[in-house]
């Protein structure tokens, strides 16, 4: 029996408590009996879990929620009937050691549960997995399991057991040895199994990997998806001698989903692709029920895995989740140091050689920069980078117009028509941030080598724009024919002029620009081929023969749709209305840095 | 380089250097031409001068003349000295020269009136 001043002691603890839970959740607590109870002095940062929670809370009635919230000391309980709450109350008051270093944990009841919702789920499955209930007999398991016998020739993982059979699959890569095949292969044993599938929709699967893991009550495996290009579509996996809560995650969902003992999960589509899996390690499952919460003690679980080698790469429709993707791009994208000695040789140096030829044959401005250069009212400031010759600048009396380029060559042309210009790199554009109203970037971006750099300059007009500041970006659209008309860029070649598609099919040329680089070369005024490409530069002098090479990416039009909303521009509007040059518009307001 | 100009730049862009703002200039040659005055133009650019650094700016490359030290207050309308800030904005042009960033010292010539802002690589 509680003595008094034992009662008197418990009383007081609780009282300090209620004002932590008061002041870490909002949750007031109340003297009266109720269906919930606070758990006052426990909770997930003191290392209380749902199954040490619903393991004790359960033998006094239905649980039917169990609320843990992140980075907080307290819990709590609610049950099917207050008579169950008042008697875990009555019993385990200052009395269940459950709490930090096992000491006893304080309760009290409470109107309503924590406004914290964990958005787990119990009985949807994610698309794309099928659980095939009692997918063998005991017979098969007990014959299964026999195949193997855990013992030192088995790698050990940190929380678990593994063995191999047909490939390895090594943790370390997160791959397989596709061309060193394992001398052991799937057992023969298993091969019933994929009769058995002949029923169902995955009808001829038969793999060539199996992966054994040996789980003891506690242990887990972190969540993952199993690499995309290591694998087929779709993933098997039989679950022995225990039944086990596996966690599905994708975004914000999180499905827990119940394996049974002797059933086969195949997880395929989106369920293999797209969402992770993984078991918590605990001895104890956490199972949701139309009753409520119970627990399940775990045994020793044996999954077979059996999986198919993919040969190439993956194609599956998630490229964020796939490494067959990010490698891809990975190649195709130019190095930092190769795209700064692109640009010098094949842009800023060029621009030096042809200035004044340039400079001759760039003086008509397009009508639709011209208009909204003239846009802005008096005492605006307007950057022009890669100005040029200067084409856009002075066409505004009531502005003040800075322009940049890398070219000193045709800054000196600017200067001759006493335009105000420095020299500057787009990507470090030598000004304040917050200053300009208008920013334009006419036919320059696309000289940039690779998207990172691409983006940044980008960012750099983003910084430099006022809030409310206008942009415009123009680029080289890769498609040159709009409705099925060639744009005036094709158009200039005569021959062209037809209306049949008189494309030639040249030979292409390539030139090396690295170890592993080739750019293609581009055949004037006709649709571009490639997304990279030399475009080349004719000096019509005495140079005839020597020609020179602009490099330029072509954008497809939805890279210039995602780019500038990537620098984080507010209502960035696109306008396609000269299909020459795609044209971009973004209204910024930004504080960037 | 009109000082107008100037009171935009800055060398932030340079890796360690935070503000950039204002760079020193260092004149080796001055010019002054004239440009045609709209008060108004010039009472609206003022919203973004920093006026201090136009000043120190101003004295550096020894055309201080008359500008006052302290902006005055509602210049909107003070065509006395709209004409003194459109004569230092405007008016004054350094042609060659050095642009000086306040934090590292890094030196940027300014030759035929063009400054060079351009960064190496292993500045960035």
């Amino acid at each position: 029996m509680e003595t008094m001043s034992q009662i008197k002691k418990i009383e007081r603890k609780v009282k300090k408590l209620q004002h932590v839970v008061l002041k870490e959740t909002g949750v007031t607590c109340v003297a009266h009996p109720t269906k919930i109870l606070a758990i006052c002095n426990a909770g997930l940062v003191n290392g209380l879990t749902e199954e040490i929670i619903v393991e004790n809370f359960k033998k006094y009635g239905n649980v039917n929620k169990v609320c843990l919230v992140p980075g907080k000391s307290c819990s709590f309980v609610s049950y099917r009937d207050l008579e169950s709450a008042t008697m875990a109350y009555n019993c385990f008051n200052g009395k269940l050691n459950i709490a930090q270093e096992n000491k006893p944990v304080y309760l009290s009841f409470v109107e309503n549960l924590v406004d914290f919702e964990e958005e787990k789920s119990w009985s949807i499955l994610p698309e794309g997995l099928v659980v095939l209930e009692d997918f063998i007999s005991e017979k098969d398991e007990e014959t299964l399991l026999e195949l193997c016998n855990f013992d030192e020739s088995c790698g050990s993982m940190k929380n678990r057991q593994v063995k191999h059979y047909g490939y390895e699959f090594r943790y370390d890569i997160n791959n397989v040895d596709k061309d060193k095949p394992l001398k052991e292969k799937i057992p023969m044993e298993c091969d019933f199994l994929w009769t058995k599938l002949n029923e169902t929709y995955f009808k001829g699967f038969v793999p060539n990997q199996l992966t054994i893991n040996h789980y003891m009550p506690g242990q887990g495996i972190p969540h993952h998806i199993d690499t995309h290009s290591a694998f087929e579509d779709p993933i098997m996996s039989l679950s022995l001698n225990s039944s086990v809560i596996m966690d599905f995650k994708c975004d914000k969902k999180h499905f827990c989903v119940f394996l049974p003992r002797r059933s086969l999960a195949i997880m395929s589509g989106e369920a293999r692709y797209n969402w992770t899996h993984g078991i918590t390690p605990r001895k104890f499952d956490v199972i949701k029920s139309q009753i409520g919460f119970n627990t399940l003690q775990r045994e020793t679980r044996v999954s077979f895995t059996f999986r198919r080698v993919l040969q190439g790469n993956c194609t599956c429709r998630y490229p964020f989740k796939c490494d067959s993707y990010a490698k891809n791009n990975e190649d195709k994208c130019i190095e930092e140091k190769v795209a700064a000695d692109l640009e010098k040789t094949h842009v800023h140096d060029v621009y030096e050689n042809i200035a004044n030829h340039f400079s001759d044959t760039r003086h008509k401005p397009w009508p639709n920069v011209l208009e909204f250069v003239q846009g802005f009212q008096l005492g605006s400031l307007l950057v022009d980078v890669g100005c040029g010759n200067g084409k856009y600048l002075g066409h505004n009396k009531n502005i003040y117009e800075m322009g940049c380029d890398t070219s000193l060559g045709l800054l000196e042309v600017c200067k001759n028509r006493n335009f105000n210009i420095f020299n500057a790199n787009c990507l470090n554009i030598p000004l304040k941030n917050n200053i300009a109203d208008a920013c334009i970037s006419i036919a320059v971006i696309h000289h940039l080598a690779n998207d990172e750099r691409r983006l940044m300059a980008l960012k750099e007009m983003a910084r430099v724009l006022t809030v409310g500041g206008r942009c415009l970006i123009y680029v080289w659209a890769k498609d040159q024919k709009k409705d099925n008309e060639k744009s005036s860029y094709i158009k200039q070649d005569r021959k062209n002029r037809k209306a049949e598609n008189i494309e030639i099919n040249k030979n292409e040329e390539e030139i090396t620009i690295s170890e592993n680089i080739k750019l293609p070369v581009h055949t004037n005024r006709t649709q571009f081929k490639h997304k990279d490409v030399l475009v080349p530069w004719k000096l019509k002098s005495t140079e005839e023969n020597k020609q020179t090479f602009l490099r330029e990416v072509v954008w497809a039009e939805k890279a210039v749709e995602i780019r500038p909303l990537e620098t984080s521009m507010h209502s960035v509007f696109l306008d396609f209305g000269d299909f020459k040059h795609r044209f971009v518009a973004a209204k910024a307001r930004v504080s960037l840095r | 380089m009109k000082l107008i100009t100037h009171n935009f730049l800055s060398s932030k862009c340079m890796k360690g250097v935070n503000v950039g703002f204002p760079l020193k200039i260092s004149a080796s040659d001055v010019k002054v031409t004239e440009v045609d005055f709209n008060p108004e133009f010039v009472a609206r650019i003022m919203q973004k001068i920093d006026y201090p650094a136009l000043y120190t700016a101003t004295e550096s490359i020894g055309h201080l003349e008359d500008l006052p030290k302290q902006m005055v207050e509602n210049y909107e309308n003070d065509e006395h000295f709209l004409k003194k800030v459109h004569h230092a904005l405007l008016q004054l042009e350094v042609i060659n020269g050095e642009l000086i960033c306040p934090e590292t010292g890094r030196k940027f010539p300014i030759t035929n009136g063009i400054p060079n802002m351009l960064l190496n690589e292993d500045e960035i």
